[in-house]
């Protein structure tokens, strides 16, 4: 049992592509994005009510930016800037604990105006994983700043993934990666549809668990079953083995996978041949051309 | 040697009034202005990147700490040598942190002599066990710098050219006991490319000045505990590489972690080469990695593979050192009346409470303090120029 100073934050970053979700409701009607977003609030309010000293915070990651769905900073501020609804006693009528019907409430109507003022704009498909994991890092940095003496916080990120990989945000999320390594923060993935490298190492880097889920529809018992114990509590639980995960590196040229490779030693990059000059740096390397031996001189005999 | 001019002493100066940069609040305390002159000289010193300069990535630095009689000196608590090692733990762990493909050895001296303590190597651990093993040594005599450097240099020539060789020495005492003209051994390591710099404990000494002039290392002499260890994390940052070092292209594999269990039924345990130096650990295994040109097995990387000599890494592991190829830039500091629209810093979404924000130059996202740091010490990256898709 968690002590009364220790908090434990848990942070879920959903995957609200858009582009994804539509072709979704088009192949599995049973399972659209309502459906997923009643299973993470399930989620949610059962690590809520788990301790009293356990927080919550929500972040939507779509194409164009990621919003926080909660805490909503329109709630918080308390000034009545935000919308109306939010005067209205939150009273659901079935006895719920009054902090979970809220967050309900809160998280239901964000994600509805996240869903309908953001637009789609230009080429830009792929969702931004890596700016929602960078805000929620910063989001975490500044509770544990917020603490007073003597409480501690224990920080874990969850990600729900449905599209697939960005390729270009690699660098930034490796960087993210590193971060959270840094401030012992565990980043967990449960994957909806194809398997996610970047997320593969981001659990293994950070000793997080990665699961892809064979079955969307039963995403609420997955959730709770995997990824609800924190991670004290998971070393006594049977829980999915980790996966292998392919560390090999790429290289620049081919983008082919290999297991012996050329670095630059001033860009670090990687070539599957040697090659007198680099492409990223343009460095001209020095080449290692064998010694060449001197002749040794023989000694003439002197003939008696 | 003595062409270029000495920059003058603080003494030959003309009379500062430092008293007028502190200023009281209304307590009576000075602690505002402390912290915020403490604040401005750290954002000084992290705003002085390097820009578009090349760096030595994969360093070759040697450490000689100072073990003789002034290291008792308890003016560093608990004594001078007991913190100094303290500090070189966090400085292992920090240096192996950014640049993971380096490599670290230490060397001690005293009694007139210099003592090898560890061996280049490329594994935090080793390093801080033998520091914690030294916490109990002697200090007696006389430190040598000669005979320091010259066991540094022994190791270092052999080093390939594309590796920046460097060596940092903590030195305390105010004297050395040389056998020979230390002034030779000087233009020696300028002639190798060794970059000497020297963090002092005690006063500036001369021969010191000389020799990190002449290598093109930093002198510093530290003011008391928190100012030695922003000294000493001065070192974990790549310096400039050297203009006549030389680029090559290094081979090195990148080998599969098998993890493999009791069931499986291909698994063989096997022992794993670590175990050929430290007697002590547990032989067989079952998973480990690999390497693909001998198949040796080894149970952490980065490593250089006994058998075959091939330098074996992972991708992250080249992935760190990344950000200091393309460092984040500075963001640039506003009042807060000029956005009166923010009320909220885009990343950690809290109220911006202080007097300044800080915009990034490239996408305008308004940053609080505390956020500021954090994206410029660890993130290396801004979130809301990634959201929007500005940099790749």
């Amino acid at each position: 049992m968690a002590s009364e100073d220790e908090w434990n934050l848990l942070v879920i970053v959903m995957d609200v592509n858009p582009i994804w979700w539509g072709q979704q409701a088009q192949r599995e009607p049973e399972f659209t994005l309502s459906k997923c977003l009643d299973a993470v609030m399930v989620m949610g309010n059962s690590h809520m009510a788990m301790t009293r000293t356990n927080k919550l915070a929500i972040i939507a990651s779509h194409c164009q930016d990621s919003h926080f769905l909660y805490p909503s900073k329109n709630w918080t501020a308390g000034d009545g800037a935000g919308d109306g609804a939010m005067d209205e006693a939150p009273n659901c009528g079935d006895g719920k604990y009054e902090l979970l019907s809220v967050a309900n409430n809160v998280v239901a109507e964000e994600m509805k105006r996240v869903m309908s003022t953001t637009e789609v704009k230009g080429n830009s498909t792929d969702t931004l994983l890596a700016g929602s994991l960078a805000k929620a890092l910063c989001y975490i940095h500044r509770l544990t700043k917020e603490l007073e003496a003597g409480e501690e916080i224990k920080s874990r990120i969850l990600v729900i993934k449905t599209a697939e990989d960005c390729a270009r945000q690699y660098m930034n999320f490796m960087n993210v990666i590193f971060a959270a390594q840094k401030q012992n923060i565990l980043i967990d993935a449960c994957v909806l549809d194809s398997d996610s490298g970047l997320l593969q190492q981001a659990c293994d880097i950070t000793g997080g668990l990665y699961l892809k889920i064979p079955q969307k529809i039963a995403l609420a018992q997955y959730l709770l079953w995997v990824f609800l114990p924190d991670s004290e509590q998971r070393s006594q639980l049977v829980l999915p083995p980790p996966v292998h995960v392919d560390y090999r590196a790429a290289c620049f040229c081919h983008r082919n996978l290999i297991e012996i490779g050329y670095v630059c030693s001033v860009c670090l990059s990687i070539f599957c041949n040697f090659s007198p000059i680099c492409t990223t740096c343009e460095t001209a390397f020095k080449i290692q051309l064998p010694q060449m031996m001197k002749s040794k001189k023989k000694k003439l005999k002197q003939s008696t | 040697m003595d062409e270029e001019p000495e920059r003058a002493k603080r003494w030959e100066g003309g009379y500062e009034r430092t008293w007028e940069v502190l200023k009281e609040d209304e307590f009576g305390s000075l602690k505002a202005t402390v912290e915020e002159i403490l604040f401005q000289t750290k954002r000084k010193r992290a705003l002085e990147s390097h820009g578009q300069v090349r760096l030595g990535m994969m360093r070759h630095l040697f450490v000689v700490i100072d073990s003789s009689r002034t290291m008792e000196d308890m003016d560093l608590k608990p004594n001078r040598l007991k913190a100094t090692l303290k500090l070189m733990e966090t400085f292992m762990e920090e240096y192996f942190d950014q640049n993971p493909i380096s490599q670290v050895g230490l060397i001690t001296t005293k009694n007139k002599r210099a003592e090898k303590l560890t061996d280049l190597a490329g594994n935090p651990k080793k390093h801080i066990a033998a520091l914690k093993k030294a916490r109990d040594a002697a200090c007696v005599g006389e430190p040598s710098l000669f005979n320091a450097l010259s066991l540094a240099i022994q190791t270092l020539k052999h080093m390939p050219g594309h590796t920046s060789r460097e060596i940092v020495i903590i030195f305390s005492s105010l004297t050395t006991c040389d056998p020979s003209n230390i002034y030779e051994l000087i233009k020696s390591l300028k002639a190798l490319k060794i970059r000497v710099s020297v963090i002092g404990l005690s006063a500036e000494v001369r021969v010191c000045t000389v020799l990190t002039r002449e290598t093109g290392g930093t002198y510093h002499v530290c003011l008391d505990e928190s100012h030695f260890k922003e000294l000493l994390m001065f070192h974990v940052k790549p310096p400039p590489a050297n203009t006549q070092s030389e680029c090559s292209l290094i081979r090195m594999g990148f080998p599969q972690h098998t993890i493999a269990s009791v069931c499986d039924q291909d698994s063989k345990p096997s022992f794993s080469m670590s175990h050929l130096d430290s007697g002590s650990e547990v032989g067989l295994s079952l998973g480990g990695y690999f390497c693909p040109q001998c198949h040796a097995k080894h149970t952490e990387l980065p490593v250089e593979c006994k058998i075959c000599g091939l330098t074996l890494v992972s991708a992250p592991h080249l992935a760190r050192s990344f950000h200091h190829l393309f460092p984040l830039e500075p963001f640039r500091e506003t009042p807060l009346e000029q956005h009166p629209a923010h009320r909220f810093c885009h990343a950690c979404q809290g109220q911006l409470k202080d007097k300044v924000v800080f915009t990034c130059p490239l996408c305008s996202g308004v940053f609080c303090t505390e956020c500021d740091l954090f994206i410029h010490d660890s993130l290396h990256c801004c979130p809301s120029c990634i959201n929007t898709q500005l940099s790749h």
